[in-house]
Order: C-alpha cells, then sequence, then structure tokens
C-alpha cells in the first residue's frame, strides 16, 4: 500500500512539476503532444492520472504528519485544474469555454467536500474561523479580506467594462447538409447511390473491401501496407488510382491541406480557420466519399445556405479539376488517412 | 559499437564493409589538424544503416515523400514543378543545413537521433520553414525518421557516400565547446560593421531584407534562388523551430549552405567575429514593441496572428510621417499572406508572405500604414496580359508536370515585371450580412452584399473596385477615386512603405451602397491583398490574407469609472450586513 501511495505521490510532484514548468513557459506546454482527434480523451486520462498522484501525495503527507487540511485541498485542486486547462491546452481554449469547464470543476469540488456532515463541516470551518476572528491571526486576515475584496471587484469590473479589441468568436458549421444530389461538368451524381468510379480490383470492379484492405496502416505514422505500393509500376486498379489521385494532390491541395494531409500546408499559416485535417477522425472518416465529391467539387462557394454558419475558402474544383480527377484526389486521401469511407448502410 | 555497426552493414554493403574496417583500424590520422578552420573538430562517417533499416525505410518514403522528392530521389515528385523552392534532389548528395565543413556531407547516424548531432534527422524533424518541407515531428516516429533517411543515404544519394570513408571526409562545427557571445551592443556593432566588410550586404541587402542581388543567384542545378531575408527569421530554413537563437545563424555563416552561393566564412573569419555577426543577424529579426522576440505558433512556425488591427485616433489631419509619433504609438500586426490558389490565375508561389500593418483615425478618414518586404520595386513595363479586374481568364497556367525546365522555379525571374501593389478590401454591408452569408468570401458575395476593394500600385496610382461575387470581374468605381489618398509611397532597401488613407464613409444617413462606413468601436472585416510585381502577380494573380478586423478604439465611456466604484461600495454594504449576521447569530439574536 504505502510502495504504490509513495509511486502515486510521485506521479503528482512530477505532474506538478511538469505543470509550473509550461505555466513559467520553461517547458512549451506541446512537449507531450496532445494526439490530434484523441484530445478529450487525453485530457481526461492526465487529470485522472494527476488525482491518483494528489491521492498518493496526500497520503504521504499524511503519513508524515503534514496532512494539508481538506478546504485548501479543495481549493487547491480547483486552482490546479484552472492552471492546467489553462497552460496544458495548445491551441489555447477560448476564456468562455474554460469558465464554462472551471464551474463545472467547481461544482465536482464542492460534491467532493460535501460528500459527508464530517467533511463539510471541516471544509466550512476555516470560513468562519476567519468571519468570527477569534485569534488574533484571524482578526488580521479579516480586515484584509474586507479590504481586498472590495478593491479586487473594482479591478475586475474595471477591467471588464474597459472598452477592447479582441478577436469576436465567429462559430462555423463544420459539416454542412449536403443536397440530394450534385451536377458535375454536366452529369449529375445522386449522392446516395454514386460509387467512386475508380475504387476498382485488378479487373476493374467496384470492390470496396479490396480497396480498404490496401490502405495505409492506422497507428503511429499510417504507413503503406508492405504489399500495397501505389508506386509499384506492376500496381494495378485500386493503387495505381491512389498514385495517380496523389499525383494530383500534390498539385493542388497540399498547399492548403499538408503534405500530410493534416490542414498544415505551405499556405495554411496564413488562414483562419486552417484548412481542415483529414488525419482528424472527425473529418473524412466519418462521412460517404460522395459527401466529399461534392464539397471537392463545389468548395465553400456551394455550400447550402442551411445550416450557416460555415467558414471555407476552399473553390469548387470543378473549374480547375475533371470528375475523374477528382474522384481519385478522394480516392487518396481515403488512402493516405488509412480511413474508410462511410457506406450508405 | 564500431563493430557492431560494421557487422551488420557487411550483411548488406559488401564494398562499405571492408572500406569500413579498413578505417576502423587507422583510427585518427595524424595530419587531422592540419588545415581546419577554427571552432571544427576532425569526425568521421557513422556506421551504415542496417538493410533492415533501409527496407523499412523504404516504406515511410514511397508513403510520404516520394510525391515531392520523386520516385528516384531527383528532387522531381509530381508536385515538384509547382514547388519553389523545388524539392531537395538527393542524387548529388548536396545537402544545405549542416554542421560539417563546406562541401561535405551533413551529419547522419541512423543510431543517434541527437538534436545538433545528427543533421539530416533534424532537418526532418524540424522541417525546413519558407519551403513546403513540414516537420515530421508528431507524424513519424523517431524510429520511422531514421529509417526513412537510411533508405534516402544510402538509395537515393547517388554521385556521393555516406559510408564511404575514402572518398568522404567529416570536418565538424564543434557546437559544443562554442558557447555563444552574449548579444552585446558591442557585439551587435561589430556585427553590423563585420557585414559590410565581409560582403554581406551584396547579397543580403544594406539592411539585410535579402534585396542585394535578388536576380543573378544561382543554385548548382541553375535555378535561381534569393539570398535569406534576416527580418524574418522563422523562414530560416536552418532556424530549426528555434527561430530566435543565435547559435543556427552561428552554424550556417560558419558552414555555409552546399549548393547556393551562400560560401562557408570559417576560413576568413575568427569565432569571436563570428558571433558578432551572428548576433547582429539575429537582432535584426523582427520583434514587438518591447524589443522582445514575437511569439512563435507552434502550430504553424510562425509569429502568432492577432486577427484586430486597433486604430487609434488622432485629432486634426492624419500624419504622413512614419516618425511621428502617433503612427509610433499604433499598435503593429503581422498579417499573414498565402497563394491566391482558388481561382486562375493561381499563385502558386508569393513571394511576399507577410504584411506589418498599422491604422489611424480621425473624425473624417481612417488611413492605413502598410509595411512588407519585397526585395525589388517593380513597375510595369509593359502592358499586362489580363484586365487587373478580370478573373477566372482563360490562361496557360503553370503546368502541373512538365519536368525542371518549364517548372516554376526555372521561371522565376524571367517573368515580365508588373507593378508591385497592395489592396485592402472591406465588405461594404458589413453589418447587415446575413449569417449564411456571414463569413465573406474574398472577393464579395454577390450585387447585394459587394466588398469595396481600395488598391494602391507602384506607378504611383490608387484606384477603387467592387467586388461583387467570388468568381466575378471586379468593377472599377471611377467616381471614388478622387476621395482616396496616398499619404506616403517608398521602396527602401527591400521594403515597401506605403500609406492610404481613405473616408469614414458616410455618417450621417448610413447609407453606405457603395463603400464600407467605417464604424467606431466595431469590428469591421478587412482583407489585404498584395502583388509582387518581379513574381508575374498582376490581376488575380496575388497574395491574399484571411479576414482580419479592423477596431477603431472608441473613447473610454464614462460609465467605465463610474459603475465599478458603484460595485465596490455594494461589496463593502454586503460584507457589513454578513458580518452583523454572523455576530448576531453567536450572540443567539434572530434578525
Amino acid at each position: 500500500m504505502k510502495a504504490l501511495m509513495s509511486l502515486g505521490a510521485l506521479v503528482g510532484v512530477v505532474g506538478l512539476l511538469l505543470l509550473a514548468g509550461m505555466i513559467f513557459d520553461v517547458i512549451p506546454s506541446n512537449t507531450i503532444r496532445l494526439v490530434e482527434g484523441y484530445m478529450p480523451m487525453q485530457m481526461l486520462f492526465e487529470v485522472g492520472c494527476y488525482v491518483l498522484g494528489f491521492t498518493g501525495l496526500s497520503y504521504m503527507l499524511n503519513a508524515m504528519g503534514m496532512g494539508i487540511p481538506r478546504f485548501w485541498q479543495g481549493i487547491g485542486f480547483w486552482i490546479f485544474f484552472l492552471l492546467y486547462i489553462k497552460y496544458r491546452v495548445y491551441p489555447p481554449i477560448p476564456f468562455s469555454v474554460r469558465a464554462m469547464y472551471g464551474t463545472v470543476g467547481l461544482v465536482a469540488v464542492l460534491m467532493w467536500v460535501s460528500a459527508n456532515e464530517e467533511d463539510w463541516k471541516k471544509f466550512k470551518q476555516p470560513i468562519l474561523n476567519v468571519l468570527d476572528a477569534q485569534t488574533g491571526f484571524n482578526k488580521v486576515l479579516r480586515y484584509v479580506y474586507l479590504i481586498a475584496l472590495p478593491i479586487l471587484t473594482w479591478g475586475f469590473s474595471y477591467n471588464v467594462m474597459m472598452p477592447k479589441s479582441e478577436e469576436p468568436i465567429e462559430l462555423r458549421t463544420v459539416h454542412p447538409a449536403p443536397p440530394a444530389s450534385t451536377k458535375v461538368h454536366g452529369k449529375t451524381y445522386v449522392l446516395q447511390t454514386s460509387l467512386n468510379p475508380y475504387r476498382v480490383n485488378t479487373e476493374g470492379k467496384y470492390d470496396q473491401e479490396y480497396s480498404n484492405s490496401l490502405i495505409v496502416e492506422q497507428g503511429m505514422g499510417r504507413l503503406m501496407k508492405p504489399n500495397a505500393n501505389p508506386w509499384d509500376e506492376k500496381a494495378e486498379g485500386y493503387l495505381k488510382y491512389v498514385r495517380e489521385g496523389g499525383e494530383i494532390f500534390f498539385q493542388n491541395c497540399h498547399f492548403c491541406h499538408g503534405d500530410n494531409l493534416n490542414g498544415r500546408g505551405l499556405h495554411a499559416f496564413a488562414f483562419n480557420p486552417i484548412p481542415a485535417n483529414f488525419t482528424d477522425p472527425g473529418t473524412i472518416a466519418q462521412l460517404q466519399e460522395t459527401f466529399i465529391f461534392w464539397r471537392v467539387a463545389k468548395g465553400g462557394m456551394g455550400l447550402p445556405n442551411e445550416g450557416f454558419p460555415w467558414a471555407s475558402v476552399m473553390p469548387p474544383w470543378e473549374q480547375h479539376l475533371t470528375a475523374d480527377e477528382m474522384w481519385k484526389v478522394i480516392l487518396f486521401e481515403y488512402w493516405h488517412t488509412g480511413y474508410y469511407p462511410r457506406t450508405w448502410d | 559499437m564500431q563493430n557492431s555497426g560494421t557487422q551488420k552493414a557487411g550483411l548488406t554493403l559488401s564494398i562499405a564493409f571492408g572500406a569500413v574496417l579498413i578505417t576502423v583500424g587507422m583510427e585518427i590520422p595524424a595530419f587531422a589538424q592540419g588545415g581546419i578552420p577554427e571552432g571544427f573538430k576532425k569526425g568521421e562517417l557513422a556506421a551504415p544503416p542496417s538493410a533492415e533499416m533501409i527496407e523499412a525505410g523504404k516504406r515511410v518514403y514511397f508513403t510520404k515523400c516520394v510525391w515531392c522528392h520523386g520516385v528516384d530521389g531527383a528532387g522531381d515528385g509530381p508536385g515538384a514543378d509547382r514547388l519553389w523552392p523545388r524539392p531537395r534532389n538527393f542524387n548529388q548528395g548536396t545537402f544545405k543545413i549542416r554542421h560539417t565543413a563546406s562541401g561535405e556531407l551533413p551529419l547522419f547516424d541512423a543510431k543517434k537521433p541527437v538534436r545538433g548531432q545528427n543533421d539530416l534527422f533534424d532537418t526532418v524533424t524540424h522541417g525546413l520553414p519558407g519551403s513546403a518541407m513540414p516537420p515530421w515531428e508528431g507524424i513519424l516516429t523517431e524510429e520511422q525518421r531514421l529509417q526513412v533517411l537510411a533508405f534516402v543515404t544510402t538509395q537515393l544519394v547517388k554521385d556521393r557516400s555516406f559510408t564511404d570513408k575514402q572518398s568522404e571526409t567529416q570536418t565538424i562545427l564543434n557546437m559544443a565547446e562554442l558557447k555563444p557571445k552574449s548579444a552585446t551592443e558591442e557585439s551587435i556593432k561589430r556585427g553590423s560593421e563585420l557585414i559590410v566588410e565581409k560582403k554581406c550586404i551584396e547579397c543580403h541587402g544594406l539592411e539585410g531584407r535579402g534585396d542585394g542581388n535578388a536576380f543573378n543567384l544561382k543554385d548548382d542545378w541553375g535555378f535561381s534562388i534569393q539570398p535569406a531575408n534576416w527580418h524574418k527569421c522563422w523562414n530560416f530554413r536552418g532556424s530549426r523551430q528555434d527561430p530566435y537563437n543565435v547559435v543556427n545563424i552561428f552554424r550556417t555563416f560558419s558552414t555555409g549552405i552546399n549548393g547556393t552561393p551562400m560560401p562557408s566564412f570559417a576560413d576568413n573569419t575568427t569565432i569571436d567575429e563570428r558571433w558578432d555577426i551572428a548576433n547582429f543577424v539575429n537582432s535584426l529579426c523582427e520583434r514587438d514593441e518591447e524589443g522582445k522576440p514575437l511569439s512563435i505558433d507552434p502550430l504553424t512556425d510562425k509569429p502568432k496572428i492577432n486577427f484586430v488591427i486597433p486604430s487609434n485616433m488622432v485629432e486634426g489631419d492624419i500624419p504622413a510621417d512614419i516618425e511621428n509619433e502617433a503612427w509610433k504609438n499604433a499598435p503593429r500586426r503581422y498579417v499573414a499572406m498565402g497563394g491566391q490558389i482558388t481561382h486562375k490565375p493561381r499563385n502558386f508561389v508569393n513571394r511576399i508572405d507577410d504584411i506589418w500593418v498599422r491604422s489611424l483615425y480621425n473624425d473624417k478618414s481612417i488611413a492605413y500604414l502598410l509595411e512588407w518586404d519585397d526585395r525589388t520595386k517593380s513597375v510595369a513595363e509593359g502592358k499586362l496580359p489580363w484586365a487587373p479586374t478580370e478573373v477566372n481568364i482563360d490562361i496557360q497556367e503553370q503546368e502541373p508536370s512538365t519536368g525542371e525546365g518549364g517548372s516554376i522555379a526555372a521561371k522565376q525571374n524571367n517573368y515580365p515585371v508588373y507593378n508591385d501593389a497592395i489592396a485592402i478590401e472591406t465588405p461594404v454591408k458589413w453589418k447587415e450580412l446575413p449569417a449564411p452569408i456571414k463569413p465573406r468570401y474574398l472577393f464579395g458575395t454577390n450585387e447585394q452584399f459587394p466588398v469595396d476593394i481600395v488598391k494602391w500600385e507602384a506607378d504611383g496610382s490608387i484606384r477603387a473596385f467592387k467586388g461583387t461575387g467570388w468568381d466575378k470581374d471586379f468593377e472599377e468605381r471611377d467616381n471614388y477615386e478622387e476621395h482616396l489618398k496616398v499619404l506616403k509611397s517608398e521602396w527602401k532597401n527591400g521594403r515597401w512603405y506605403v500609406m492610404i488613407e481613405r473616408p469614414l464613409g458616410n455618417k450621417k444617413d448610413q447609407d453606405y451602397d457603395e463603400d464600407t462606413f467605417f464604424e467606431v468601436g466595431q469590428y469591421i472585416p478587412t482583407v489585404f491583398f498584395a502583388w509582387d510585381g518581379h513574381n508575374g502577380d498582376a490581376g488575380r494573380k496575388m497574395a491574399v490574407s484571411a479576414f482580419y478586423y479592423t477596431f477603431m478604439n472608441p473613447p473610454i465611456p464614462q460609465e467605465t469609472y463610474i459603475y465599478p466604484v458603484v460595485i465596490a461600495v455594494g461589496v463593502v454594504f454586503l460584507e457589513g450586513w454578513v458580518l452583523t449576521r454572523r455576530a448576531n447569530k453567536k450572540k443567539g439574536k434572530t434578525l
């Protein structure tokens, strides 16, 4: 037990040091990367680790006779949580969202300290002590509070009222509702029934199972399967078209969507929001291939009036590419990210 | 270590096997100390990577790298012809960023992923900013990065050999023992004298904006190349995601950049002089008002962007002098620029990648001060190939795959020269834009919700346009131009300084069908366009920014001073109430 707890304490101390490093900018907050697409899970896991660490820490301190009163534990944990969401996460979360998390955190802490009558009393006691001010120290403290509180409220409200020029928040829709059909280069494509004409096996037949078996492996790096090299001269069917799609991608799309399809292309830094990240499980992995075809062909301009607001400077690619080229690019995007397109069934 | 390495290599490369065994027996040759430039030490090529590593690296290469660097590593992948700088041709073994002496192969050890001791690994890890090479850290594991380099160095570098210790030498810049000299005023001053003495300014220009000899420099493959702009350290290829670190500059200056006209200065400068120069160059990189390095956004490796451009109020006329206090106190904003690649003619390579914006306003007009680096002053020599207003014109664009000769890199500096230009775009009815069209398209939404464009060109003209749609031609507004003023336009040492003044708009009846009404205290969406005449930029071939906001700082309202006091007094009363209650409760009294 004791060994386990000291391990926990160690985790807690290391974690706190890391966070302190991030707060004082000694350690950049992206040292331990938040894995894209798994950010909420990772954050929950990390906070969980911290809680375990603090449990260990508190146990060890108690064992050494230096226990921290429940009152300060509660406040300390809440402050820790606020600092964590402010300094740990990059890109930073806006204040309004942090305030929401902070409130939830406060409620959680209050629930914890009021779990039973005994604990609640212990938690309240220091507050009442200061109010009653029976010792000299508490008297001083009470006067400090009496003077500091109005001054702080004054400063805070003055700050809030001072005209500021902070970037206004603009909400946007990420996945607008698609139309039933779309007309590209004179041909009508029904989104429910259209198929990617290049998702074919070596015999030229539409074969989703075959193509899905040849996409890159999920996992770090997302590398191609050892025997599925699109650059193999003998590559036929699906893999050959993946290569052709890749060629078009790297002549037209990578400038924004990036060499690794993560939305960090050469020009991406100039845009707001930055271009879509296809490696995120929340983008193309959630969508049907025909949806992507519609988005590629019609671009930001073709987005419907429903489901606003959106923000996209994606050009209508039908102005630059043929329908065949667009289908091939889509084929490549799924291959390179290792995702299957969603199907209608 | 040496032994196991050689054994593994022996399995695959019997020639290298022999060579390695010979050199292992030789130790460091006695002549090593002679002719080594100051700060360098003799080193050795690392042991060759294993066959398994090379094979694994091939898999990485053909998933990630082949698209730009090509099947044979000749820098001719499908993406290459629309990039400038072009992707590296690995075949010659010429690599830019190294810790080794000029002309030597870079440091690479497939077993040692240590920062600063493995040049190629650092390049793959941190990318080459200012080019299309991204940082691969976080995408490929450390092992995968080493594997792909094992493949590149053994299979794609064809004219030289990372494994042949007889034909290759390694003279390594001994950074571990070179401590940076502190950047005192004296050191920086000496650096500023040395860059003249050592002729740095001949290429990098008087102010270091890379404008010295911008049009005659070529790399080893005959493609035109531009000297670095010292004011944008985040674009230094060797900045290793740590752009304000003087060590990077010291390294590049000591080793030179292979394959380019940038030589190594190791032989004709002392270490002390090199630190002075590095300190001076580093001091030129853009900094904030307090002289601190700009904070760099780890997502983009460029300066962090603040999308709000605050405009301060001035009494009377807006000063035309940049040195005026009002301009000096106006906050400066970094505006990132990307190529316009949505409509023909597309601009895959934009030479202007940022502008700095300041703004002031008075009761009648608003002025923008725009400063941007452009290595050449370009004033049109001939007629434009298309009207500046036209979009989606039927032109032959850069072919995607033409071979090196027809690539963008080969065409750089051979374009007909057009006007340098800058434009500010604001939506006309920004307040009334209904939600579906709220994120305003570049170039206007439709006839009902047009944009107002003010464009200055290097021939001195200032014109106004109306944009009514993404793929509609602009309409020239002849009746508005007389209201516009160019307070200043000057090109000096690789930088444009342009000050444009325009009316605030119709204030009285707020009837603003054609030009934007700039309202105090409101966020007015603003976009910037820039053209580099030497890049063949004209019409829609230009650089564009995202939507920024012009925000005219309002005078501070009286309430700001009154309400907080009221609230504070309220808190005092509240405190009194709580304390009385508590005291009464204790005494057993109830209220």
